[in-house]
């Protein structure tokens, strides 16, 4: 919202303050100043300057060689609006200075070839308004040489400032200064209104009725005859554009006046174009369609608050008037409309027609009921003052049912036990009454405070003490050094993930942080997803159902980089619905927390002293079982294999507790691969990491190590190809003695000479036992005992 | 016939020893004479054969080709050991070292690491609550009444009329509440979503750090000293603050902390729109409103909650000209941190 400096001025003092003061001041009392805007620096340089003579560029059509007189001597400039003219007043920037639209600076150049020395400027330039049909003509009594900041009174602050949700009564020009009157507990000057009315009454004119009085509270209308609709005189166009609003006539540029002098949204119609001469206010029964004064054709959805004449609907309550009764050059007898609309009422018909206005964004915040009439009746006396109108005797109020002020207790210990610091009660009272807020029943403890209508957001007494501790100022409120630490017992619910990044980080992947939101057929590849009912785009129309997609488009966009070798990892929330009906409760939701390993490209590079090494299933299971040890695990997943492929694998391995799958990885399918657009091989290993995190012990046992010596024998034997690993390792298990209690692959290999479907396996056992040193004897019998076991079992030989 | 043994054995020795030029030759010498079947360690067990008589005498000269074979040993290897270093065969020590892969945790997750130690460190616990959230949690139960403007001020993504993606990490404040009695101290650290144009400074999604304290005697003046400390800790100890009167539904009053920009110092520039400060969370007491919804009792109990964007945080910390690096994952990117 823009809030001119001067304007305040009309109804605060604040001729002794700076403007850094005035800013800092309201931004540290809830009014943020987001930008402003010094005319004084933004038009300084800027001169009013006289065309002595133009002529045709030499070597361009559409651009003039000007004479320009600037109160000292004559510079050549070169022109290309179509409007230049000698003998006009113009706004001339001489060089060095900086043009606000663009913060660019004039310098003395050559266009096609001729020299110019400024610029004339045109309005959109000035940032006066979007006009750049022809350069500005300024009145030609305006004395060449002057500053324009005089000349044209170009000397204000525009404020740019930021109100929040909860504040509809600072929406205005005398908003805004009830607060710095707070602030500097000063006067607030509100302008009276000196009426005068002829003897036609209103109410023998034209009639108002509610009918929906629940979404309009109150209607009040005044009623101006016989105005002459014109362009405004300047000091009321010159309020407007200063504020960013282009003037349009007389009447419609009171009404604006009035919306940013005190807040209330007026709309004028044309009395002579309302039916009836009538005003009903009622929702609509069905849905219709409306053309609004900007011509658009708009659907209104059944329930909207319309304002109707005595056959149709003529304005979109709070929004926007109807082309149908607008003001127009013939006008002649107008009715103000100055009313109370329910916030929520004109913020859902404001939703449904995507249609935000200076009147809706005020009225679904909350205007003020209690200043209908005031509004209403200042706007009919400017409106016959600059317009030569006469108004109505007397006002068409229509407000069923007062809307009270609220009476809140403010007790003045809890103030300090709020804030953590004393305010004196004469402090508290005088901000308080400086808010326009009366005080009543005033006593030792505590007092009545009495609310005026313009405050909707001041409903109990901590409101009030946020009035106080904000005019009073947050840097008064003490900084207090200690705090008290209640020794209950600490939770840390993101212990386990925090040590899960530690551990996996330590492997030696980076951690990414992908886009949860992705598309349907991504999230589709991994789950039965989520689809958000507003989506950006159908790039991100889904909650990702597990963090493979996600992974795979960082590892596309590495190789997109040039980065082919990668060890990448992420942790996040992946979502699923457990069922396809619609979801109604948190028990159709699935949400868990996963873990993805992602590898690829190479392992080791090439090398001086090592040879290149691609990264495979075997890389990703050993990173795989070194983070199970380092959650203390290891002993409780079971590996499964499958060799044959899944949609996304084409070798995969789970990790299963239990009957439960905690995690599932393995080489991605080429196909996939495909569809992300990746070329060299993936290898990806997912955590369900909720599960994890439920069955990891909290805390880990120390284990002594063995104190006496370990005996190691190794035996290679000749097996069938198809046999596994693994089998082997656990048969050996089962059927060795318990002094057995490692058993490791140190070399496996297939060759010609061992025949086609065979191939060689070799372990090393380690044997010892945690009290005594054990014998040769007793090893080398379960050895034998082990390879003989083994030959029969597996129908395979020995090695010599 | 053991003297002459024992002469011939010294006579080798000494010439072994002087052509030994390297700690492998010597360990050979040490293999020949003095190891358990070297030729010196044999001569002892010959001493057995010996008579009585030439036993003593024997056995002292066995002894003495002894000491003087390990004196010798000894004393050489020592020589070779230190001549070691610079032996002779060329060794091209500027060869690069063996290349070590580091991995490395984002550098959001190690913003939030760092701002997590300074609530614990302070008493706060840490707690979790689900991204795709009612809106129940999300507004309601935070005081943000439907059909209010102040729901314009967090751009939604719904998945339906009641479920939605959670817009900040306020609504944990209320499972935290719901699930215990006051005093409650905690954190709540989370992703959270917006409705918005992803471009440069703002994006879709975005992690913050939420905080809630309720107890007895909880009061705005200790909230400025909580999170004074914090900013002193995280951002510096000679940083400068401000507290700006704010709007949130949830808590009353309502306040935004600023701090010096600490690119310009507080001069003015682009990252701080010349105002020469920069926002870093907002907070403020928590509103009785909200206590209803978790049936604490207003008059008995008063709170303070504060959240911060952990994206936003970063960007200034590192200097980070774009959000979307934080997302794209490059790890020419992630490998910096």
């Amino acid at each position: 919202m823009k809030i001119s400096l001067n304007w305040l001025k009309d109804y605060v003092d604040l001729s002794d303050l700076s403007t850094d003061e005035i800013v800092d001041k309201l931004t540290m009392s809830g009014l943020e100043v987001e930008d402003v805007s010094d005319e004084n620096e933004l038009y300084k340089n800027f001169i009013v300057a006289e065309v002595k003579s133009v002529t045709k560029h030499p070597n361009a059509d559409k651009l003039s060689v000007c004479e320009v007189f600037d109160g000292k001597e004559n510079l050549q400039v070169i022109c290309g609006a179509p409007n230049v003219a000698a003998g006009q007043k113009v706004v001339f920037a001489p060089i060095g200075t900086i043009i606000p639209n663009g913060n660019f600076q004039i310098r003395k150049a050559k266009i096609r070839g001729v020299e110019s020395n400024g610029m004339i400027c045109a309005e959109d330039e000035l940032l006066l308004s979007d006009d750049h049909s022809g350069i500005m003509v300024l009145n030609e009594n305006l004395p060449t040489g002057k500053p324009i900041t005089e000349a044209l009174n170009l000397n204000d602050v525009i404020f740019e400032i930021a109100v929040t949700p909860n504040r509809p009564d600072a929406l205005s020009h005398i908003g805004v200064a009830r607060d710095l009157s707070a602030i500097f507990n000063r006067d607030l000057h509100i302008p009276e209104i000196k009426l005068k009315e002829s003897k036609k009454k209103a109410s023998d004119i034209a009639s108002v009725e509610i009918i929906d009085s629940t979404n309009c509270p109150r209607y009040s209308a005044k009623v101006v005859l016989n105005v002459e609709v014109k362009d405004s005189p300047e000091w009321l166009k010159n309020k407007l554009t200063r504020i960013g609003l282009r003037p349009i006539n007389n009447v419609v540029d009171v009404t604006n006046f009035i919306l940013h002098e005190i807040g209330q949204p007026l709309h004028a119609f044309d009395l002579d174009l309302l039916e009836g001469k009538k005003i009903i206010v009622q929702s609509t029964t069905e849905e219709k369609e409306f053309v609004t004064l900007d011509s658009k054709v708009r659907k209104l959805p059944k329930g909207t608050l319309m304002i109707c004449d005595a056959k149709r609907e003529v304005a979109v309550a709070g929004v926007m008037g109807g082309e149908n009764s607008e003001i127009n050059s013939s006008t002649k007898n107008i009715l103000i409309e100055s009313a109370y609309f329910n916030p929520s009422s004109i913020r859902k018909t404001s939703k449904a027609l995507q249609l935000s206005t200076d009147s809706s964004y005020r009225f679904e915040r909350g205007t003020d009921p209690g200043i209908t009439k005031y509004a209403a009746e200042r706007a009919a006396h400017l409106i016959a003052e600059i317009s030569g109108g006469e108004v109505a005797e007397g006002i068409i109020d229509v407000y069923p049912k007062i809307i009270e002020r609220k009476e809140i207790t403010l007790r003045y210990q809890r103030v300090t036990k709020i804030l953590g610091y004393e305010i004196s009660k004469e402090k508290i009272h005088q901000i308080l009454s400086r808010l326009g807020i009366a005080l009543k029943d005033i006593n030792e403890t505590s007092l009545l405070a009495s609310v005026p209508t313009f405050r909707p957001d001041l409903e109990r007494e901590i409101d009030l003490i946020e009035e106080i501790a904000r005019v009073n100022g947050y840097d008064n409120i003490p900084v207090v050094p200690k705090i008290s630490i209640t020794l209950e017992q600490k939770v840390d619910q993101q212990k386990f993930e925090d040590e899960v990044r530690n551990i996996i980080s330590s492997l030696g992947f980076s951690e990414m942080i992908n886009n949860p939101l992705e598309s349907e057929w991504e999230a589709k590849l991994t789950g039965n997803p989520i689809t958000l009912a507003n989506p950006q785009s159908v790039e991100m129309s889904c909650l990702r159902t597990s963090l493979l997609a996600g992974g795979l488009n960082s590892v596309k966009r590495n190789l997109n980089f040039g980065v082919r070798d990668m060890m990448l990892f992420e942790v996040g929330n992946v979502f699923n619905k457990k069922s396809d009906s619609s979801i109604k409760t948190f028990e159709d939701i699935s949400e868990k927390q996963n873990l993805i390993l992602i590898l690829s490209g190479k392992e080791e590079e090439k090398f001086w002293n090592t040879q290149e090494k691609y990264f495979d299933f075997y890389c990703l299971k050993g990173l795989v079982n070194a983070f199970i040890k380092k959650i203390s695990l290891d002993n409780q997943l079971a590996d499964l294999y499958y060799s044959s492929e899944n949609e996304i694998y084409s070798y995969y391995l789970t990790k299963n507790f239990k009957q439960q799958v905690v995690g599932t990885g393995g080489k991605v399918k080429r196909d996939v691969l495909n569809k992300f657009d990746i070329n060299q091989d993936v290898f990806v290993f997912e955590f369900d990491l909720t599960a994890l995190k439920q069955i990891s012990p909290e805390s880990k046992k120390y284990i002594e190590p063995p104190k006496y010596p370990k005996v190691h024998r190794d035996f290679a034997f000749i097996f069938d190809k198809n046999v596994q690993y693994l089998d082997v390792k656990n048969f050996i298990l089962k059927k060795a003695s318990k002094l057995l209690k490692s058993v490791e692959l140190f070399d496996i290999f297939e060759s010609e000479s061992l025949g086609r479907d065979k191939k060689s396996m070799a372990f090393t056992l380690e044997y010892f036992d945690e009290s005594r040193t054990l014998t040769e004897d007793e090893v080398e019998k379960d050895f034998n005992y082990l390879i003989t076991e083994i030959l029969k079992e597996f129908k395979a030989k020995l090695r010599g | 016939m053991l003297d002459e043994i024992i002469n011939q054995i010294q006579n080798e020795f000494e010439k072994d020893i002087l052509e030994a030029d390297s700690l492998k030759k010597l360990e050979e010498i040490r293999i020949k004479y003095l190891a358990r079947n070297g030729s010196v360690t044999l001569l002892f067990d010959k001493l057995k054969e010996a008579s009585k008589e030439e036993k003593p005498v024997l056995g002292k000269k066995l002894n003495e080709l002894r000491n003087s074979i390990t004196e010798k040993f000894n004393s050489k290897k020592e020589l070779l050991e230190k001549s070691e270093t610079s032996a002779k065969e060329f060794i091209d020590l500027t060869l690069p070292g063996k290349k070590v892969k580091l991995g490395s945790k984002h550098i959001l997750t190690q913003t939030l690491e760092e701002i997590k130690q300074i609530f614990k460190s302070m008493g706060f616990s840490v707690f979790e609550g689900p991204e795709l959230e009612s809106d129940y949690y999300n507004f309601e139960a935070l005081n943000f009444p439907e059909d209010h403007p102040a729901r314009d001020m967090q751009d939604t993504f719904f998945i339906n009329q009641k479920f939605l993606l959670r817009t900040h990490t306020s609504p944990v404040q209320i499972r935290v509440m719901e699930s215990m009695l006051p005093p409650v101290r905690a954190i709540m650290p989370g992703r959270v979503y917006r409705n918005e144009a992803i471009n440069a400074r703002s994006y879709c999604t975005f992690q913050q750090v939420e905080g809630l304290y309720v107890d007895t005697d909880v009061t705005f003046a200790e909230l400025k000293g909580t999170l004074v400390s914090f900013a002193k800790q995280f951002y510096g100890s000679s940083l400068k603050y401000r507290f700006r009167p704010s709007f949130f539904p949830f808590t009353e009053p309502s306040a935004e902390m600023d701090i010096t920009c600490f690119i310009c110092n507080g001069k003015g520039c682009r990252i701080c729109k010349n105002s020469g400060w920069l926002e870093i969370l907002g907070c403020g007491m928590v509103d009785p409103n909200v206590f209803k919804y978790v049936n604490y009792d207003s008059e008995k109990y008063v709170g303070y909650a504060f959240g911060m964007g952990i994206e936003r945080i970063a960007l200034l910390k590192y200097g980070i000209n774009d959000i979307r690096l934080f997302f794209e994952n490059d790890l020419r990117f992630l490998k910096q941190f």
